[in-house]
Order: structure tokens, then C-alpha cells, then sequence
């Protein structure tokens, strides 16, 4: 008789929660008052997914990409993106080397664990697409080289709204292979009064220290993707995407990749919530920074200002939790 | 909707056809209730308020009486003025006068008329009133129900079952309108769509041809399901219920409608053998006869059908025909010919003592009967009866026509009319071939019908060692009987009767059991008294010529030898074969013992003893147990009614009991075993029991009418109930403990943490912050009205209408018409 899964919880998950509360710490000690922004970076970090932030400028979005990367003791490159950017200023060129007389290949940024791309929406689309294929497959290929990429890779863009000067929307396909987009928010104002103290002095980033090593995040990563997910969870989790498909308001639906960043997200959501299970809670905490911004809103509800978040965020309360068995 | 009120008041009025002779009641009705309804209408154009609208309902009703009644005093013919009131007042005291004087159906004299129509114009003006201008269709069947109760209480025997039928129709529609006009306020209908279920395609593919689900259409089809349903139980339930159906709320026996309604008593023989041994001495009634010194018995009932077990009457259609009118003189007898008739007045009191004598004891055959009361005649049996009234101390006054015929008159009337004969000489095959052959050996060298009872009679009281015996036991079956004829031949008379009458049958004479009593014992010159012991059961066989004829094959005599004041007639005796007439046709008793004079015991002439010795005769609980009936008939309504109102709550007990002794069989104690995800049934007891917790947290919440939606996970359900009633810490914590073990149940592969007993434990705490938290009537509806156990029976009774639907629409293709017409309609409403 095998005891071992059905008695005690997953193995790991208590290293997970210290590991992820360490992280969490630090990085929260650098942004106050958004720790549902925080939690959610680190649960896209540990289901294995690129985190998008969207929102105005100056309000934090790059303070949580570089404090995520510092807290972790991991390479970190941080392109600024901008509209002269070329793909190559990315995924790296094959220059001729004089010496050796022959082509080598020199790394672009994306050669690291944890990828800032600031302000992502402001380089040409051609650039943006040049991280098409080292987030989705993490790798590069140049000149018809294809290099791996390390693990943890993380991908944390920065963008903001598409209605800001000096834009390029980031096509759909990109969207599509960001896990989550977050915004980060206005600070509440006890939270700005704190900053203002906080960032008087010096900038809390600088004394950020690394909490946790790139072999932890992996090993993090791996007791995530043992979480158990019901078959009615996944089952509602389906039910979820596929209402955005149908529903009347929206031009285009999420994809199944969709459901899988869904389900991903969950298995991490609940490990950060110490649980070895997910629930349906976790599907609709998440649903809205998961599957809103992958979704295209029809011209009407454009007209009606509905935005794809507000649709998430009806489904979520119409879709019905799946009945337990009886 | 006045219209709908107006039907329904009609409607609810046909149940009181019993009540009178005559249709001519119901045209009375029906102006009635147009005049409220015209009343009612013009009060709510004036815009009056509701008391007035009745109000002027009421005028109408008297203005429309008025014209009908007392035209001649009233100004211009309408106006009520106080002649005209003074003579409705006149006619409603002859009215209730006639009320008073006749039992029902009634005939219509004017009073009457007026009564009908003012009884039933109030009823609708105040169903007017309530369905119309207060906007409560419900409570206006209490009206309704008051007028079909009027009936139902006068009339021991019922109102037909189409009759009721039509007036909880007539309700179910009043309902239906109101509850159309309901909805019809909220604009028209519009279907939207069912978003579980289907959504419109995003994207350019226009609206999707999936077919929508016909939310209304299918909510007002199941719902005139439920009412039809709803009524056809009604009516048919009373009949498969024991004990309500024989006097019950409609004569399903005979012919339901057009005033004729079916008498069924408790069976008389039961009675029989209680009667002759535990009331021995009771006086049943007191009579003065001019008959002379021997009076004949008097007969109460003549059982006519044999089943191959027991003798019984075959079921009495009463009607207003059948109504004794005192003083007129009844249609002779059947079979009444050539021979000598006397004419024999009896005065009998009948004992205040005596309960439930629905049938009068009167010597045969009545020709006239002064009787106050509703009673009846049956032309066949001339049993005299009444559906409603009983003899209990009454005092009657009957008028015999006693015959008196020889034995050469019986042996002339061989020829049997073939209605007598087929009606009076069936007897089932099931009869044994035993009976049958000791039959013709019994009468062996007959020549006559005459002479082969004779010596059946002979047989059973002299040669055939037959014994008396009270103590022998009831003849119940067949089998009994044969018992009694070819080996016990211990019983008494209504083994004798019973066994003579069958044999009589089987050599083709048409034959009876009748039953009642022996002419008593002389108390007074010309007085006799009746008592108890002197119930009796005697065979009738029926000659042409002579009519119906008593033998008496019970042997009698004092002291337990015989039924104590049995006698036989003269014409009945071995001796009449032998061309022997008897002076007037029958021996008479010696006037100082009047009780004697049977052949086997004559010589005994002994004064009155106990002829039917008391005693612990066994079988004596059974007859009480028939005799029960309507008592038993009205526990088991109440217990059928109470039953009902309690099924909700002992549905929820039980299921809260199913729930929680789920958790204890063996296989909880096996360890656990690993869960399989994708199968269905719990491997752990402790997911069970979360799951048991939760289904009763969720019934609970549901019974305390709080809210549950079942788009919540289990967290969220308790954190809103949590906030939604104010729950304190340690409530919340269990509720929560409730909530986190089915959600551990449902979706974790740990094991639940938390055990059945602290749960269960929790579920009661919780239970008990609900009940606190809401109001009284609330809490009272979640302990006697849980609406959990409602829904689960709603949701029963949804999945059957649905079937019935299926196939309603595999079989329709008038439903599949209206379907393709209705999709039609709602696509073009759609594209607008």
C-alpha cells in the first residue's frame, strides 16, 4: 500500500516557502505595499514563465524587475529597449575575430537567468520578435547556430500602456508567451510616505543582497511542477479559457497555451501559498494577470471602453467551480 | 382575470350538484356570478378602493336578486327598495326553512333558488375581491374550498370526482392567469441566453446557431405538468387509500356524476357474530306489530353475491327516485303473484343506544314507511336505507305486505324469470365439486324446487347432525364454509344461512342471505322486544308467485341448542311436501313461549334463556377491526396528511443521518488507501466525511435560507457566509475547518486533515449560528419546511417531468410544431 503521496504533504514544499518568503522579503523591502504584485513575479518565476509589467512610468515597474533580480543570486542582463534597438542587440552577433580569423558568437543579453527588458514596447516590432523565440524555446538561433539558454530564464518586461507616446504594441504572439502582465499601481499614500524615507537616503536596491541561488530557484521550480492539480480544477481551468473564446465582447480568445501558463501559474501560486494542492481560488486570483492580456476586445466593446480585464473578471464569477464528484 | 375569476367560482360551483334536485340552481349561480362580475368590473373602472369594489359586487349581487326574485315589489322592476327586501327576507326564511326540512338534494323552491344564488355570489365576491382586486389568486381558493366543503359536509355519501376535478381546474386556472398577468407586467418575454450553456462565437461568425434553451416555454409546460399532475393525485389518491375510499371524498364506486351515488357499508355479516355474542342482552328496538301472536323477522339487509367466500350486497345506486316519500305506497315486491297477502302495520323504536344502524330493520316486504330522515329504497333487495341519517332512537312506522303462501304455492312456482335466475343463482366455479355433489345427494328424490329446500332445511336443522355453536368460528373463506358443511358442522346461523342459500343456488333456485332479526320476545300485548342476541341470518329463495321466501335452516331452542327465537314457517316444514298447507301459512308459536316453534327444538318450549351463550368465542377481535372503517378511515387521512406535512423534515433528517452513517461502514477502518483521481467514490474516509460536512453545511444554509451559489469554491462560500452573518471567531473557525477539509477533499491528494467527529461537531455549531442569525420564521421553516429536502424532491419530480416531456415530444408532433414555430419566433427576435 503506497502511503507516501497520500498522508504527508509534497516533499520540498517547505523549502519552497522559505526559499520563496526569503525572496519575497527582499524584494518587498525594496517595494512597498504591493505584495500581491510581488507574489505574483515570483510565481511567474517559479512556473517557469516571463513576466510583463505594464503600467505608467515611475510608479516601480523596473524597482520590481531589478530587485527581483538581485534578490536571486543569478546572471542578470537588462536591455533598455528602445526604438533604434536591432534584434541582434539581443540575442547576440557572430562577429568576425581577427585574431582566430573566424566568426564567434557573441551573447547578446538574453545569455542570462533573469532578462529586464525595460520599456519593451518601445522598440520596432522586428526587435520584439527577436525575443519570440528565446522565450518560448529558450534558445537563440544565429547565423543557424542554435545556443541553449541557461536555466532559470526569466524574461521581466517592462512596458508602458499602449496609449503612451513612442509605442509599438506588442503583437499578439509576444503577448501570448508573457505568463502575466501585472500593473503595478499607485502606492497607497502611507506606502509613498514610506518611500519617500526609504529612497531619501540611498536607493534600497543598491543594498539589496542576494537570498537565493539560480540552483535553488531550479530546484524550486521542480517541486512546483510536482503540485497537484485536481482533475475539476483543470477541468474548471479549461472551462475558464474557453468562455473567453466564446465569449460575445471579445475578438479573440486565449489560447491553450494560455491554459497551460493557467494551470502553471496555479501549481506556483498555491506552493508560495504553502499548499501542495490548487484550488479554484488560485485559477481566479489569477486569471485576470494571466489571460486578460492575451485577449483582443471586438470594436464594440472597445467603443464601450470594456476592457479584457473586466470580461476575465465576469467570467470568473459566471464560470461555475466544477461540482465535486458524488 | 375577472373572467378567469368568474370560470373559476363556476367551476368551484358544480361540486354542489349534490345539494339540489333539478339543474336549474346552476343557471341561478351563473347570474350571480356574472352580477358580482359586472359589479366587480365597473367598481375598478371608478377606481373605487377594494373595499368598495366589493362593495359594489354586493349591489349588483342584490340588484341581480332582486330582478330575479321579487321583481313585481321592486322599483322599476330592479331597484331594491324595502318591499322587495322584505321579500327576499321572506323567501330566505322559506329557504332555510326548506334547508332545515329536507335532506339533501333538495327541490328548488325559491328560497332555495335564492340561497344558491346568494351563497355563491358572495363566494364570488369575495374570490373577485381577493384573485382580482387584490391581486392574491392564492388564498382566493379558500372561498372556493368553503363551497366545495358545503357538499362534502352534508352529504355523507360524495361528490363525484369529475365534479371536484372541474373546480380545482377552475382554480389551477385562475392561478395561471394571474401568474400570466405577473409576468406579462414585466414587458414581453426575452430569452437570453444561457451562457453555461452556450455563447455566442467572439469573432465575425455571427450569432451562433446553437439553439437556445426555452427557459419560459419549458417553465410554463412543466408547470401545467405539475398542475394536472397535481389534481389527477388528488382524485385518484383517495382510492388507493384504505379506509378513505369507502366513505370517502368521491363515489368512484358507482356512477360518479348525475346525483346517484354509491352506499357501502361495513360488512353486515362481520357485525353478525359480535352482535349475537357480546350484546347478548342489549335491547336493539322496542315494536308494536298487529301481526298476531307470530310476527316475522325483521330483515335489515339481503346479501346478494357470492364470491366464492363470503356473501355481500352488491354496491346500492342511490338517486333521488330511491327517496321514501312518506306516506306513498311502495311497488309490490318483485315475484308477488296469486298468492294470499296481509298487510302488517309494525311501529318500531329503534334503541338511542344503537349506533350506526344505517339500514332499518322492517319486516319483508315494506310496501310503505313513515320515517323522518333521507332514507332510501333499494327496488331489488327492498332494503330500506339511508346514505346520510341513522336509526339510532328514531321511531318508524312500516306497512308490510306479509305473504303468506302455502306449500302448494311454492311448488307451483318453478319457472324463475331469467333476470332472477341469472342474477340469484350465480355462484363462482371455485365452488368445491364436494358442495355440489353432497347438494344433490341432500336432495336426492325432489321433485320440485320447493321440495329440494325443504329438505335442505330439513338436512341442516334434523338429519344432517348439525350442531349450534356460537364459538365456531366466522366463516371466512370457501374453504370454511365446506368445512362446516361436510366435516365441522358446528356454527351458526350464518353458516347455515349462508351454506343453504349457496346450495340452494347450485340446484339453479335463486337465493339470499338476508339478515337482521328474529321477531324477539313478546314484552306487552302486541309489544315485542329485540334484543341483541336476536340477530340473525336467515336464507330467502324466491318463488314466482310468492316472491322472496324465508327458510330457516338455523336449528333454534333455548340454551344454546338453537338461535333462541328462530322459528321455521309452516310452508318450509317436511310436512308441507306432504300436501299439508299450514292454516295461514305458518305454524304458530305457543303464546307462552313465544321464542320456539323451529321443528328441531319445538318440543322444548323452554322460556327465554341465553340461547346464544356469551362467552369467550374466539375470532372476536376481528369483526371490530372491519367495523372500524370510518374511524380508521379518518386516522388514516389525518396520519396520510401528517405524514405529508412531515416528509420535508424527515427527508432532511434522513439524509442528514445517510449522510453521517455513511462515514461509519468497515471500510473506513481499512487504512487509506490512495486516491484515484479520476474515479469516482472515496477511498478516505476522512474525504467522505469532509464531503458529508459539506453537503450538510450546504443543506443547512439552504434551509436557513441563505444564500448559496454554486459558482463558490468552498473557501469562498464560508468567508461570505462568515462575513454575511456577523459570525463570531470560534463559529468562523469551524465553518472555515469545514470549508478547507472539502476543499483538501476535492482537490488535494493530502489526506483531510480534520476527523469526522470534529466535524460533524463544527456542522452543529455552525447549524446552530444559522438558526441564531436569522429570523424565526426562518428557522422555523428550516426545522419543519427544510427547503433543502424540498429541493431534492422538486429536482425528482423535475428529472420525471422531464421525462414525461421526452417522450411527450418523441410521440407529439403537434409539440415539435410548436417548438419549430417558437424557435422561429425567438431567431427573429434575436436578429432585431
Amino acid at each position: 500500500m503506497s502511503v507516501d503521496t497520500h498522508g504527508g504533504r509534497a516533499p520540498g514544499l517547505d523549502g519552497l516557502a522559505e526559499v520563496a518568503n526569503r525572496i519575497r522579503g527582499a524584494i518587498e523591502s525594496v517595494v512597498e505595499g504591493k505584495p500581491q504584485a510581488v507574489r505574483l513575479a515570483l510565481t511567474v518565476l517559479l512556473s517557469e514563465g516571463h513576466l510583463l509589467i505594464e503600467d505608467v512610468p515611475g510608479v516601480g515597474k523596473t524597482m520590481l524587475a531589478k530587485a527581483l533580480a538581485r534578490s536571486i543570486d543569478c546572471s542578470v542582463r537588462r536591455v533598455q529597449f528602445t526604438p533604434d534597438l536591432l534584434p541582434s542587440d539581443i540575442t547576440g552577433v557572430s562577429a568576425y575575430n581577427q585574431e582566430r580569423r573566424e566568426f564567434e558568437f557573441k551573447p547578446g543579453p538574453v545569455f542570462a537567468n533573469l532578462v529586464v527588458g525595460d520599456e519593451i514596447n518601445r522598440a520596432s516590432p522586428k526587435t520584439q520578435s527577436a525575443l519570440l523565440e528565446c522565450m518560448e524555446e529558450r534558445q537563440v538561433t544565429v547565423d543557424g547556430v542554435t545556443y541553449a539558454l541557461e536555466r532559470p530564464f526569466m524574461v521581466v518586461a517592462t512596458q508602458n500602456p499602449v496609449e503612451m507616446e513612442g509605442t509599438y504594441p506588442l503583437p499578439e504572439a509576444q503577448r501570448d508567451r508573457f505568463t502575466a502582465r501585472i500593473s503595478m499601481g499607485y502606492p497607497d499614500p502611507a506606502a509613498e510616505l514610506e518611500m519617500l524615507d526609504v529612497h531619501g537616503q540611498s536607493s534600497p536596491l543598491d543594498r539589496l543582497e542576494p537570498v537565493a541561488k539560480a540552483a535553488d530557484v531550479r530546484a524550486l521550480v521542480e517541486v512546483v511542477r510536482r503540485q497537484h492539480v485536481a482533475p475539476s480544477v483543470r477541468q474548471y481551468a479549461i472551462d475558464l479559457v474557453t468562455a473567453t473564446r466564446n465569449h460575445p465582447e471579445l475578438r479573440l480568445g486565449a489560447s491553450p497555451r494560455a491554459t497551460l501558463h493557467l494551470v502553471r501559474a496555479a501549481r506556483a501560486y498555491a506552493a508560495l501559498d504553502d499548499r501542495d494542492y490548487v484550488r479554484p481560488d488560485d485559477l481566479q486570483e489569477l486569471a485576470v494577470p494571466v489571460l486578460a492580456h492575451r485577449l483582443l476586445p471586438t470594436a464594440e466593446a472597445q467603443v464601450e471602453r470594456r476592457r479584457p480585464e473586466h470580461v476575465v473578471a465576469e467570467l470568473v464569477h459566471r464560470v461555475p467551480v466544477p461540482a465535486p464528484r458524488s | 382575470m375577472t373572467v378567469m375569476a368568474a370560470l373559476a367560482v363556476l367551476a368551484g360551483s358544480v361540486g354542489l350538484y349534490p345539494l339540489f334536485t333539478g339543474k336549474g340552481w346552476f343557471w341561478v349561480a351563473l347570474g350571480s356570478v356574472l352580477a358580482v362580475a359586472v359589479g366587480g368590473t365597473l367598481g375598478r373602472r371608478l377606481r373605487l378602493p377594494a373595499a368598495f369594489t366589493a362593495v359594489a359586487g354586493a349591489a349588483a349581487l342584490l340588484v341581480y336578486l332582486t330582478v330575479l326574485f321579487a321583481s313585481s315589489q321592486a322599483l322599476l322592476g330592479f331597484l331594491p327598495t324595502p318591499g322587495s327586501l322584505g321579500r327576499l327576507d321572506e323567501l330566505f326564511g322559506q329557504g332555510w326553512k326548506a334547508v332545515n326540512d329536507y335532506a339533501a338534494p333538495v327541490p328548488l323552491v325559491p328560497g332555495i333558488r335564492l340561497l344558491v344564488g346568494a351563497g355563491v355570489g358572495l363566494v364570488a365576491i369575495v374570490v373577485d375581491l381577493l384573485a382580482v382586486r387584490l391581486r392574491r389568486a392564492a388564498p382566493a381558493g379558500l372561498p372556493l374550498l368553503a363551497m366545495y366543503s358545503v357538499p362534502a359536509a352534508v352529504r355523507q355519501d360524495s361528490i363525484g370526482w369529475a365534479a371536484f376535478a372541474v373546480g380545482a381546474l377552475g382554480f389551477l386556472a385562475l392561478l395561471m392567469a394571474d401568474a400570466r398577468e405577473q409576468v406579462g407586467g414585466w414587458g414581453r418575454v426575452v430569452f437570453t441566453p444561457r451562457w453555461s450553456q452556450e455563447v455566442p462565437v467572439a469573432g465575425a461568425v455571427g450569432p451562433a446557431p446553437a439553439p437556445e434553451r426555452p427557459d419560459a416555454r419549458s417553465l410554463m409546460s412543466s408547470g401545467r405538468r405539475i398542475a394536472f399532475a397535481a389534481v389527477a393525485v388528488a382524485v385518484l389518491l383517495p382510492t388507493v387509500i384504505p379506509g378513505v375510499h369507502p366513505r370517502g371524498l368521491f363515489g368512484l364506486g358507482g356512477g360518479g356524476g348525475g346525483g346517484t351515488q354509491t352506499v357501502t357499508t361495513p360488512d353486515p355479516l362481520v357485525s353478525l357474530q359480535r352482535e349475537l355474542t357480546e350484546r347478548g342482552d342489549a335491547v336493539v328496538l322496542t315494536y308494536r306489530t298487529d301481526a298476531g301472536p307470530r310476527p316475522d323477522y325483521l330483515r335489515m339487509y339481503a346479501l346478494d353475491q357470492f364470491n366464492g367466500n363470503r356473501w355481500s350486497f352488491s354496491s346500492l345506486s342511490t338517486g333521488d327516485r330511491d327517496r321514501l316519500q312518506p306516506g306513498v305506497e311502495l311497488t309490490p315486491a318483485p315475484g308477488l303473484g296469486p298468492v294470499r297477502v296481509r298487510r302488517v302495520t309494525t311501529e318500531v323504536r329503534v334503541s338511542r343506544r344503537v349506533r350506526e344502524m344505517d339500514f332499518l330493520p322492517v319486516p319483508y316486504a315494506p310496501a310503505r314507511v313513515s320515517v323522518k330522515g333521507d332514507w332510501r329504497v333499494d327496488d331489488a333487495s327492498r332494503m330500506i336505507y339511508s346514505p346520510r341519517d341513522s336509526a339510532s332512537g328514531r321511531s318508524y312506522t312500516v306497512v308490510s305486505a306479509q305473504t303468506m303462501p302455502t306449500a302448494r304455492d311454492l311448488a307451483a312456482g318453478t319457472a324463475f324469470p331469467s333476470e332472477i335466475a341469472r342474477r340469484y343463482t350465480a355462484h363462482p366455479r371455485t365452488v368445491p365439486p364436494e358442495v355440489m355433489r353432497l347438494t344433490r345427494e341432500v336432495t336426492k328424490g325432489a321433485r320440485t324446487a320447493h321440495e329440494q329446500a325443504v329438505m335442505l332445511q330439513r338436512w341442516f336443522t334434523r338429519t344432517g347432525g348439525f350442531r349450534y355453536d356460537l364459538s365456531a368460528p366466522a366463516p371466512r373463506r370457501g374453504d370454511d364454509l365446506v368445512n362446516f358443511l361436510l366435516h365441522d358442522k358446528r356454527g351458526y346461523c350464518e353458516q347455515f344461512a349462508a351454506s343453504m342459500a349457496l346450495m340452494a343456488r347450485i340446484l339453479g333456485i335463486p337465493a339470499r342471505v338476508a339478515m337482521g332479526y328474529t321477531p324477539g320476545t313478546q314484552s306487552g300485548p302486541n309489544e315485542w322486544t329485540v334484543r341483541s342476541r336476536d340477530a340473525h341470518a336467515w336464507p330467502e329463495l324466491y318463488f314466482e308467485g310468492a316472491g322472496w321466501v324465508r327458510f330457516e335452516p338455523t336449528p333454534s331452542g333455548p340454551g344454546g341448542a338453537g338461535q333462541g327465537t328462530a322459528t321455521s314457517p309452516s310452508y318450509s316444514e317436511t310436512a308441507a311436501i306432504a300436501e299439508q298447507p299450514g292454516e295461514d301459512g305458518r305454524t304458530e308459536p305457543t303464546p307462552s313461549a313465544p321464542s320456539s316453534t323451529a321443528p328441531g327444538a319445538s318440543e322444548s318450549a323452554a322460556p327465554q334463556g341465553r340461547p346464544d351463550p356469551l362467552g369467550d368465542q374466539g375470532d372476536r377481535g376481528s369483526p371490530q377491526e372491519d367495523d372500524g372503517t370510518p374511524v380508521a378511515g379518518w386516522i388514516a387521512g389525518t396520519v396520510l396528511v401528517l405524514a405529508l406535512l412531515a416528509a420535508p423534515m424527515v427527508a432532511r433528517a434522513l439524509a442528514r443521518r445517510r449522510r453521517w452513517s455513511a462515514l461509519r461502514p468497515e471500510a473506513a477502518g481499512d487504512g487509506p488507501g490512495v486516491r484515484d483521481d479520476g474515479g469516482a467514490g472515496f477511498a478516505d474516509p476522512a474525504e467522505a466525511a469532509a464531503h458529508a460536512a459539506w453537503r450538510e453545511l450546504r443543506a443547512d444554509a439552504v434551509d436557513h435560507g441563505l444564500e448559496w451559489r454554486p459558482g463558490d469554491t468552498p473557501r469562498q462560500a464560508a468567508q461570505r457566509l462568515s462575513e454575511l452573518l456577523e459570525l463570531d471567531a470560534e463559529t468562523a473557525r469551524s465553518l472555515g475547518r469545514i470549508a478547507r477539509a472539502e476543499e483538501m477533499a476535492r482537490y488535494s491528494r493530502s489526506r483531510v486533515p480534520t476527523s469526522a467527529e470534529v466535524l460533524r461537531a463544527d456542522v452543529r455549531a455552525v447549524r446552530e449560528a444559522f438558526a441564531a442569525s436569522v429570523g424565526r420564521t426562518a428557522r422555523w421553516r428550516a426545522r419543519l419546511l427544510p427547503p433543502s429536502a424540498m429541493a431534492a424532491t422538486s429536482q425528482a419530480a423535475q428529472s420525471l417531468s422531464r421525462a414525461v416531456g421526452g417522450r411527450v415530444r418523441r410521440d407529439g408532433g403537434l409539440w415539435g410544431r410548436v417548438r419549430a414555430r417558437l424557435g422561429g419566433w425567438r431567431s427573429r427576435n434575436r436578429d432585431r
